[in-house]
């Protein structure tokens, strides 16, 4: 079927575009004006933004970590489906179906979930499966695991450890490795409640660093086009900022990703002994051409907060709001669930909405910091129009700190900035740069090839109004929302990677599955079949 | 009847019905999909044949704090086990308790503290001598847990089932463990008995690392829990009337439903056994369950159904490893499953929503 798509202002960063003109898709692909034009549907953009669909590169939308927090959180539905004005969670869509629907509307049309366990990838996988329209990818969770630490304490070569993260990919059928606090769940189950990038695993012997250091590399060498996607030690203390600083200078000139930033930039001046050291770390950041980022924006609300740092949560059980908890101690990372509420009035949560806007506009490429909330953990996916708007508008954000506490925003360098992002700029940081953070050449932009994924915004001066309900979303050409409402549910894929590796290691893994857990490697697999879906999987290629 | 006359007269019954329950549930997750689909489709409530038990857990959960860890992991590097109450004698008992799977040149000391366990705890530990019985009537379990944790916490205490001398050795031991599991069964203590046990174990982390690990009931319940949370975002006993689902543990409870006249139409689900379902006065009800059931009143609708993992491949929940995984068949056969069963009814209603409140 041929569409053709007339008359919006498009803006394709990747491509180098951004005029008023016209966009062609056949099928689900994008092509070139046609000569001959027997077109089946027009669709007319006049004075609209067109875009590529947007690609969001940490949510935590499914799994078993996330499925607790819905179990945990029963009041969230019902606030819900009663008044859901009152109550930001609520607009979260709290079940795979709404994730999907509602992400569409917005106009994104892939995510990645970045935490999944590889012992509960199958589950995470199923859940999906059932999340419509959007395309979707994991991260595997590595880097408290027993086998990896037992190869770093016999240092065992790097080949060793690459065949491992092979085998690990495609039994999770993952598209990347992320390393959570590494080493941290580990000196956790053996009663350590402190640990940083140089402290050491008990019974391992390995350090932090060590692991974070053994994992960029075979991630690098094994070609998988995403780097080592790293959630840091310390992750929301008081002076934090060290330890980002100090991976970051580990990263050692190969491709490192650290995910939700904000996190980790604090710092410990003031009377109270927290303050924003977002303007050092974007400095590093700027300074370390190989790092990208991803910010992990706060925003004032009820949300909960989901995480495989394991440790981390446990030491922030106690803040829950409400006062309920769940923390796992896994087969590796494990997960800890905490409800929490950020405060507009509260000094802390101030000072971390502006450490993460600080990060956006301090942060001078566009490609290298990443737009997320950590959703849900900094505030859920649905507030990032909110967020789009706060970042091209400097009179809005002075409104916001004009109402937030004055000791808090002294703590940072919000109030002086006065950058805007351009919509060249948004569209970069949410479509070109995350399709090449993860080697998605399919996508991202709107060239010849391209799958037609597109989303097309009225240009309303209200940006938040702008970006939370799409004029029209297009999923593979297919017409999949019209003024923010689906008209249409598709089931998209998973994007995974498949580096070649060494056969010999499924033995050594039967062998090992047999040894310690008594129990079959095949129960952890994640077969096509299982998952309900005509065609679950899509494969991106890895780099040669 | 043939299995098409049986599909047809089922779409029948539910469009002709005003309340439909879609109970027992014992199914496993793409029987658990379609049975969900279909509630929505119908506005019919939902409903699992263990969810006394799993919600009893989940309130706890949804009430207070908890830690949990997995069978794995219990399996590979607990150093005790705290029991508290009877214990069914499954898998994973034999697995975790009785250490079935655990490499024998694993052979560290595993102590085994054991609260309350009732009559039959002799058999069930089978003459392990790693397992120190504390207190026998489950009875007195509630007061046994307060007092071990008042005095983990060093308080004092007033007289209960067992010797001071006693509680003051476990409290020790316990909080001389490494890492500790507690375990026990929903099926056979109360809520606020699990929510005291989580308390002790919460306790007990300001000093060493203690986690817990609850014994689940069978038929899938565990599995069918999780689809629910991704599906709806809430537990069984939810009803799709409004339009939306509404969580309601006492209002979508199968048994009251029944009982008290406010369903029209059964759909009950039981493929790992041939389980009936519970109740007298039952309406009309369509049966897809394992062959062999014994109704109390015949159903107007059976269909015989295949074993999840046994007839055909499925993905269900697996004890042994604390989540859902994808089974073969073990022994493939022509039997409909619950999915194809259920998805055939749903096609076949009628397109206007008939069936709807």
């Amino acid at each position: 079927m041929l569409t053709h798509l007339v008359g919006g202002r498009v803006i394709d960063p990747a491509n180098g575009r951004d005029a008023v003109g016209d966009v062609w898709w056949r099928d689900g692909r994008i092509i070139d004006a046609p000569s001959e034009t027997r077109t089946e549907a027009t669709y007319d953009a006049t004075g609209k933004i067109v875009m590529a669909g947007a690609i969001d590169i940490h949510s935590h939308i499914a799994g078993w970590n996330v499925n607790t927090a819905r179990l945990l959180l029963p009041e969230y539905h019902r606030a819900a489906a009663q008044r859901p004005a009152a109550t930001p969670l609520s607009y979260a869509g709290w079940s795979t179906f709404e994730t999907g629907c509602r992400y569409a509307a917005m106009g994104f049309t892939t995510v990645v979930e970045p935490a999944v366990s590889p012992h509960y990838a199958l589950h995470a996988h199923l859940e999906l499966a059932d999340i419509p329209i959007i395309d979707k990818a994991t991260l595997a969770v590595l880097g408290n695991d027993d086998y990896l630490l037992t190869l770093l304490h016999a240092q065992e070569s790097e080949s060793a450890i690459e065949d491992y993260v092979a085998w690990i990919l495609d039994m999770t059928r993952s598209i990347g490795i992320k390393v959570v606090n590494a080493g941290g769940a580990a000196a956790f189950k053996e009663n350590i409640r402190q640990f940083s990038l140089d402290d050491v695993v008990p019974n391992y012997g390995v350090s932090s660093r060590k692991i974070v250091n053994a994992l960029q590399h075979a991630v690098n060498n094994l070609g998988v086009p995403h780097p080592l996607h790293v959630h840091c030690n310390n992750l929301g203390l008081a002076g934090n900022v060290a330890t980002a600083l100090d991976t970051i200078a580990a990263a050692e000139g190969l491709p490192l990703h650290l995910a939700h930033l904000q996190f980790y930039g604090y710092g410990t001046e003031g009377e109270r002994g927290f303050s924003s050291a977002a303007a050092r770390l974007a400095e590093a950041v700027n300074a370390a051409s190989d790092v990208t980022v991803d910010v992990g924006q706060v925003m004032f609300g009820p949300t909960v907060t989901i995480s495989s740092d394991v440790l981390r949560q446990f030491n922030a059980r106690g803040r829950a709001r409400p006062r309920k908890w769940l923390i796992l101690d896994g087969d590796a990372n494990g997960a800890g669930v905490v409800p929490y509420d950020y405060r507009r009035s509260d000094f802390y949560n101030a000072v971390q909405w502006a450490v993460g806007l600080e990060l956006f506009l301090l942060i001078n490429d566009p490609e290298r910091v990443f737009f997320t909330t950590d959703h849900p953990n900094g505030a859920p996916f649905t507030s990032y129009p909110e967020i789009f708007a706060l970042l091209m508008s400097r009179d809005l954000r002075a409104k916001w700190i004009a109402d937030l506490p004055r000791a808090a925003m002294a703590m940072t360098t919000l109030p002086s900035i006065t950058r805007e992002y351009t919509l060249p700029e948004i569209a970069a940081m949410t479509r070109a740069a995350p399709a090449r953070l993860f080697g998605l050449t399919d996508r991202g932009h709107l060239g010849t090839g391209a799958v037609a994924d597109v989303a097309v915004y009225e240009d309303d001066a209200d940006r938040a109004k702008m970006f939370r309900a799409a004029a029209l979303v297009f999923k593979d050409g297919e017409r999949v929302v019209r003024d923010g409402e689906i008209t249409r549910r598709t089931w998209g894929r998973a994007l995974t990677v498949a580096p070649p590796r060494d056969r010999a290691t499924d033995r050594r893994m039967k062998d090992y599955y047999d040894a310690r857990y008594g129990v079959s490697d095949e129960l952890f697999k994640v077969p096509a079949h299982a998952l309900g879906r005509p065609e679950p999987f899509g494969v991106v290629p890895c780099r040669p | 009847m043939t299995l098409d006359a049986a599909i047809a007269e089922a779409a029948r019954l539910v469009a002709a019905s005003n309340q439909p329950l879609i109970a027992g549930l014992g199914t496993d997750v793409a029987g658990a999909r379609a049975a969900i689909a279909l509630a929505q489709q119908v506005g019919a409530a939902i409903d699992h044949m263990h969810s006394e038990s799993l919600l009893r857990d989940l309130d706890v959960v949804r009430s207070s704090g908890v830690m949990l860890t997995t069978p794995t992991e219990t399996d590979v590097h607990a150093d005790t086990l705290l029991l508290a109450g009877p214990l069914p004698h499954d898998g994973l008992f034999q697995q975790i308790v009785l250490g079935s799977k655990r490499p024998a040149e694993r052979g560290r000391a595993l102590r085994i503290f054991w609260l309350c366990p009732g009559s039959s705890a002799a058999t069930a530990a089978g003459g392990k001598n790693n397992i120190q019985i504390i207190g026998r009537a489950p009875g007195d379990l509630p007061a046994l847990l307060a007092a071990l944790r008042a005095r983990v916490a060093d308080r004092p205490i007033a007289k209960v089932a067992v010797s001071a001398r006693l509680l003051e050795q476990i409290s020790r031991d316990l909080k001389a463990s490494r890492f500790g599991v507690a375990i026990w069964s929903a099926a056979s203590i109360d809520a606020l008995t699990i929510e005291m046990l989580c308390g002790l174990v919460n306790d007990l982390n300001a000093m060493t690392r203690f986690s817990t690990l609850p014994l689940l009931p069978a038929d899938n319940a565990l599995g069918i829990l999780q689809v629910c949370g991704w599906m709806t975002g809430v537990p069984m006993r939810t009803g799709f009337g409004r339009l939306y689902p509404h969580h309601d543990p006492w209002l979508f409870d199968r048994r009251r439903l029944a009982e008290a006249g406010e369903t029209d139409c059964v759909i009950w689900i039981s493929a790992y056994r041939a389980e009936a379902p519970p109740w007298r006065e039952a309406p009309p009800t369509i049966a897809l369950t394992a062959d062999g059931a014994g109704f109390r009143m015949p159903p107007r609708v059976h269909i015989a159904v295949g074993t999840p993992a046994v007839d055909h491949a499925a993905v269900h929940y697996v004890p042994s490893i604390g989540t859902l995984a994808a089974l073969a068949a073990s022994q493939p056969s022509q039997m409909i499953s619950v999915a194809d069963a259920v998805s055939r009814i749903a096609a076949a209603l009628p397109d206007d929503g008939a069936g709807r409140c």
